[in-house]
């Protein structure tokens, strides 16, 4: 039985690889995506964490355009701007993954359970549910981050808690799907217990659209991590894209046309959401059986 | 879907012609209005309340002052008193006011009401009027005479430059209800009186016919607070503004060059300094309703080390742009006479090896090698303050909380808007922040604010301090006592060098800058600006802020200004370039359907 | 639509409601153990301290006493006194809550028309170059924070052009009344306004294409084609009609959440909303405020929440009786 499952899956993963390779769009995220992992990882080797404190600056010129201190110039304190925009990948990236898979892990408790015990279960989780997806997210990260400090833990956190609604629902609805296929399995009838039933058939079974699913919260996190940022409730010490575009803002960026400040870390924002909504629509279009359907038709 | 289009092309020509009705609609009124920006909101229009310089601003516009200061040299000059003199002791002074002096209601002011305020910010001892009147007693002996008795001798005398407010409108209010009155009543003697205040964009202010040097040529003179200090310089540029205080100085070189715009960097002493908490427990506060600060700050060695690992040179040249000078003591006064020379081994160097050194020296070592420093086996961890009214606050922070790192000391932050700082300092809740003093032009009043009696204990009202280090140092005080009542000048500026030095050891006060207020006016909508001090001071925000009665509209200027028009044409263009695109869309898609057929 | 629809719909909202009432009282009190001690955090109170703080904020009594008495004070509409100005949170609220209406209000306005036209067309037209640009343009549109947009209108419209005020509702010294008010209140709302329309314009736009493309594989399509009529009146007649349903219920739900979603925008307009007064409230922190904002918000997404279900069934027949 497990080889066999084992085999089966593999060759879905391998046809699932090969279909999404012809997905033009979601390949050109893939690889956008891979650029900025690949930087993050690497920020080490590629950027000079020194060069974040303005005290290690003095030697370099301020407000310098990328001309006179390549490649991307310097901020009014003289720190450079490539080096910032390096580690703030770091952040997003982390805060984009992370959130997503707190609000993963709490959807598929909660929509399993849901989807599998029916009944008052059921109710009180869908309750639940509906009542986390009315929370508007940013002033509650804003009313967290008032409490609590400014924290990077505590955007993951908020986001985090508060994302996770639309996957339950998601995962709810095909574990309902999936138990009417198994009532007329075999384990069921051998009396297997539910946690068996659930760790062998349902879990693998969804997970394909969890997958997808997530990697469309990842977008909405980086997104809600730049405006909390912006607002000043990020960690202070940590540099980020969004406390890079609140820097200049708050510097006379603008009013000093120093466009090599206050665009990339924008642009490099629009790229990495852009990236993970391609990726996410692409694997969405092909694990999700609705928009197969579609699809064929 | 054809029904759709319709209504959009309807929407737009709404939009686009509320945009151009918006643009032109700006009526050229006829009233002549001075519009003023600035970054830091009013604390409080209430003179027994408020401490900063944006309400200063609205006072010296308000409330008239016994004697006034000049223009050009900050001499005492004549005010709502015309002349005076003293008796044979220099302590008994006679002042006699001005004829037919009037409150903008109607109601005339007598030296009765002068006496008034003199006596009651005595004995309520006033938070802006306290150290100047701490010793006097005023007495009205007939409409137009006042009688001033000093009980010490006061070399400040005949200068007498308080505040006067309307007696009919404050003897309403009792003692224990003034720190809450609103003072929107906008009775005025000054040359204008408050008529709305919008917390966070604006107070305006009208004139007030009768204005004792006459009305002013100005109808109306409106602040408008920006969060933005660049909108606030795009909005100088384009004539929404006819004048700026705090211009950014990351802004301030190209309002230099610009053309019809004069940028003014204005000196009157004004500095900036880093603050450490010293509170030791003197005098008693009730411990229940303050906080106390980081038991290492109490500990001057630690204070000295962190005056050492501050570098002033690099402050200047990267948090203000090189506008400013490196500080040392505390600057009481526009003139630079009073700050003492400090010898060689009496100043903190910026030294990070001895600042580690002295740390430790004093046993405050890292034993867990995490790169902090630990005080009774916790890591040594300061709250640090960030303001948000200026933009100079986190740069300051990323270079000082860089350098306590070098030195093994972390810190958390905070932000705070101006008037809630003043709250968490008076309640003693921070470790350190930077933060600046305007002095006036004697010294007293900024010496005086470092006193043991100037630390915040009323826990009814978090406001009522003006020393933010929380240092009592007797010896201090002994020092500014004895310069308070010397007639001697040679003497008391001797006793003044002396407390500043004092002052300076005690490294509660990490003095950065000398910082000049950076302004710009446009200069096609009035003349007459005044510098004070001549020349080398600011046109606003001053210390009796002779500007606004000395200013005149330019015939050629007109209310309106060029953008406006610009901008219906923007919106009309705008417009004109959507309806063009629905237009081309359409018929993209009636093509297109044909194709299809 | 029935009655019983009707009521079991907002006694739901009601239940959403209470639940709410329920996490913010919690969330300010409980989120911490001791919440003096998350008010004063790293601070080193006395016992008798602690006393008198907690009687202070009123969280003496028991835990039910305390959230009895905050039910009791918000049904009253008594959200606490404000901190920073020591007026009433509610009455702080009532005044900024006409801007952040009009803004946003606007703003969905025209960012629902000109998105709906957009996914229609691209939905229409699935995978020609039209729809590739189209759904390009609302995917880069979606992605874009939508602060550092206006940051970027502002710097060329209103600093470098100087065709648009830079920031707040009116100018002070225009003395205008009344129309000509108005008007220059809207000539200061376009920046604003255009930032957060097309700030949201990706997102309709997605919803429609898709919604679209949903309709287009049902058979009643096939049908009506098979009938003779022409693309333009299927599409128009048919397609657009029932694509329109999803995404009413979308727009109804989004209406709640832009309140609170123009927090951003407001900053950095200066525009003196319930955005502008979040931030300001942050810097305090002035913790009743941005209870009251926090409940405010809330209340609105559960209230178009509520808009959206009871619109659904009046317009879409199929789901009347369900």
């Amino acid at each position: 039985m497990t080889a066999l499952a084992w085999g089966r899956r593999k060759r879905a993963l391998a046809q699932t690889w090969a279909e999404y390779r012809r997905d033009r769009e979601g390949m050109t995220g893939l690889l956008v995506l891979g650029g900025f992992v690949a930087v993050a990882l690497l920020a080490p080797l590629l950027a000079d964490d020194a060069q974040l404190s303005a005290v290690n600056t003095t030697g370099n010129e301020v407000w310098a355009p990328p001309g006179e201190h390549p490649p991307l110039g310097t901020d009014s304190l003289g720190r450079p701007i490539y080096d910032q925009l390096v580690y703030g990948s770091q952040v997003s990236l982390l805060v984009g993954i992370a959130a997503t898979l707190i609000a993963i892990v709490i959807g598929t408790v909660v929509g399993v359970s849901a989807g599998f015990f029916g009944g008052w279960v059921d109710a009180v989780l869908n309750r639940l549910s509906e009542w986390f997806l009315v929370i508007p997210f940013i002033p509650l990260a804003i009313v967290l981050a008032a409490i609590l400090g400014p924290s990077l833990r505590n955007i993951i956190f908020v986001i985090g808690v508060t994302s996770w609604p639309v996957t339950a629902r998601l995962i709810r609805a095909q574990v309902l799907t999936i138990k009417q296929r198994l009532y007329v399995e075999r384990s069921r009838a051998l009396g297997a217990s539910s946690l068996h039933v659930m760790g062998r058939h349902v879990l693998p079974n969804v997970a394909p659209l969890v997958i997808a699913n997530a990697t469309l919260t990842v977008p909405v996190a980086i997104l809600s991590e730049t405006v909390l940022s912006f607002l000043g409730l990020s960690d202070p010490l940590r540099v980020s894209w969004g406390s890079m575009l609140e820097d200049a803002f708050s510097a006379g960026a603008l009013g000093r046309e120093a466009w090599w400040w206050y665009l990339p870390p924008g642009l490099c924002v629009i790229a990495v959401v852009l990236a993970f909504t391609l990726v996410g629509r692409a694997l969405e279009a092909i694990l999700d059986p609705r928009l197969r359907a579609g699809r064929a038709g | 879907m054809r029904s759709i289009v319709p209504a959009a092309a309807a929407l737009a020509a709404v939009l686009a012609l509320a945009l151009a009705a918006g643009a032109t609609a700006q009526s050229p009124d006829q009233k002549v209005v001075l519009t003023v920006g600035l970054t830091q909101d009013l604390d409080s229009p209430n003179v027994t309340v408020g401490e900063l310089v944006s309400s200063f601003e609205l006072w010296n516009l308000q409330y008239p002052t016994l004697t006034d200061l000049a223009a050009d040299d900050l001499s005492t000059a004549p005010g709502l008193a015309e002349s005076w003199s003293s008796d044979d002791s220099g302590r008994v002074w006679t002042y006699t006011l001005r004829e037919g002096l009037e409150w903008s209601d109607g109601t005339p002011i007598t030296a009765e009401e002068v006496a008034y305020t003199i006596n009651r910010s005595r004995e309520e001892e006033w938070l802006n009027h306290y150290s100047t009147v701490q010793n006097l007693t005023a007495e009205a002996t007939d409409e137009r005479t006042l009688v001033v008795t000093s009980s010490v001798d006061d070399p400040k005398l005949p200068g007498l430059s308080v505040y006067i407010v309307p007696k009919h409108v404050y003897e309403e209010i009792e003692a224990s209800e003034i720190g809450k009155y609103a003072a929107l009543d906008g009775v005025s003697a000054g040359p204008f009186s408050l008529k709305e205040w919008k917390k966070g964009q604006f107070w305006r202010m009208e004139a007030n016919d009768s204005y004792w040097r006459g009305r002013v040529a100005i109808d109306e003179v409106v602040f408008r607070v920006f969060r933005n200090a660049d909108a606030m310089v795009a909005a100088l540029r384009s004539g929404e503004l006819d004048a700026a205080h705090n211009v950014p100085a990351a802004a301030f070189p190209s309002l230099e060059t610009a053309e019809g715009i004069e940028a003014v960097e204005g000196e009157q002493g004004g500095f900036d300094y880093l603050v450490l908490n010293s509170y030791a427990g003197q005098p008693p506060r009730d411990e229940t309703k303050f906080d106390a600060p980081h038991p290492v700050l109490l500990d001057l060695r630690v204070r000295q080390a962190i005056a050492h690992a501050i570098d002033k040179e690099t402050l200047v040249e990267r948090v203000l742009s090189g506008l400013g000078t490196p500080g040392t003591t505390i600057s009481p006064s526009p003139s630079p006479a009073w700050m003492p020379e400090l010898s060689e081994e009496e100043t903190y160097e910026f030294d990070l090896e001895q600042a580690n050194q002295i740390l430790d020296d004093a046993g405050y070592t890292d034993t867990n090698g995490n790169g902090v420093r630990e005080h009774e086996g916790k890591d040594i961890v300061l709250r640090y303050a960030i303001r948000t009214e200026s933009e100079y606050s986190k740069p300051y922070a990323e270079f000082i909380t860089g350098w306590l790192k070098d030195i093994g000391i972390d810190t958390t932050f905070s932000s705070y808007d101006d008037g809630q700082l003043i709250e968490v300092a008076g309640k003693g809740a921070f470790d350190a922040y930077v933060w600046g003093w305007t002095p006036f032009v004697d010294p007293d009043p900024m010496l005086s604010y470092m006193k043991c009696d100037q630390i915040s204990v009323d826990a009814s009202d978090f406001s009522n301090f003006w020393n933010d280090t929380g240092l009592c140092d007797p010896e201090y005080d002994a020092l500014y006592a004895e310069q308070n009542t010397e007639l001697d000048p040679d003497r008391r500026e001797e006793i003044v060098h002396e407390m500043l030095t004092r002052w300076y050891t005690n490294a509660a006060y990490v003095v950065l800058a000398t910082s000049p207020d950076l302004q710009a006016y446009r200069t096609d909508r009035f003349s007459g600006w005044v510098r004070q001090p001549a020349e080398i001071g600011p046109v606003l925000f001053s210390n009796s802020s002779p500007s606004y009665w000395s200013l005149e509209p330019l015939a050629s200027s007109g209310d309106g200004d060029g953008g406006l028009s610009t901008a219906a044409i923007a919106a009309i263009a705008i417009a004109g370039a959507g309806a063009l695109a629905l237009v081309g869309w359409v018929v993209l898609r009636r093509r297109s359907v044909e194709e299809r057929e | 639509m029935s009655v019983r629809f009707v009521v079991g719909k907002v006694l739901g909202a009601f239940a959403t409601l209470a639940f709410v009432l329920v996490f913010n009282f919690f969330l300010f009190r409980v989120v911490e153990s001791n919440p003096v001690a998350t008010l004063y955090r790293g601070r080193n109170l006395t016992d008798a301290q602690r006393d008198e703080l907690t009687r202070q904020f009123g969280l003496d009594g028991s835990k039910l006493e305390q959230f009895v008495r905050y039910v009791e004070q918000t049904l009253q509409l008594n959200l606490g006194r404000s901190y920073a100005t020591n007026r009433p949170v509610i009455e702080e609220i009532w005044a900024a809550a006409p801007q952040t209406i009009a803004l946003v209000g606007v703003a969905t306005v025209i960012s629902m028309v000109i998105g709906i036209l957009m996914g229609i067309s691209a939905g229409w037209r699935r995978g020609t170059t039209q729809d590739r640009v189209l759904t390009s343009t609302s995917m880069a549109t979606w992605s874009t924070p939508d602060f550092w947009l206006g940051m970027i209108l502002l710097t060329v419209f209103a600093v470098q052009l100087g065709l648009f005020p830079t920031g707040g509702i009116e100018d002070p010294t225009s003395g205008a009344t009344g129309f000509a008010k108005l008007l220059d209140q809207a000539w200061h709302m376009a920046l604003p306004c255009l930032t957060l329309a097309i700030a949201y314009v990706g997102e309709f736009a997605l919803v429609m294409r898709s919604s679209i493309l949903d309709v287009m594989r049902e058979d009643y399509l096939t049908l009506a084609r098979a009938k003779g009529l022409r693309d333009a009146q299927v599409r128009d007649r048919h397609a657009v009609r029932n694509a329109l349903l999803p995404s009413t219920a979308l727009i109804a739900i989004n209406f709640g959440f832009v309140l609170s979603g123009a927090i951003a925008v407001e900053t950095v307009f200066s525009w003196p909303g319930l955005g502008l007064l979040t931030t300001e409230a942050l810097r305090g922190p002035d913790l009743p405020m941005l209870q009251g904002l926090f409940l405010v918000f809330s209340a609105s997404v559960i209230f178009f929440n509520l808009v959206a279900d009871l619109l659904y069934p009046l317009l879409d027949p199929r789901v009347r009786y369900s």
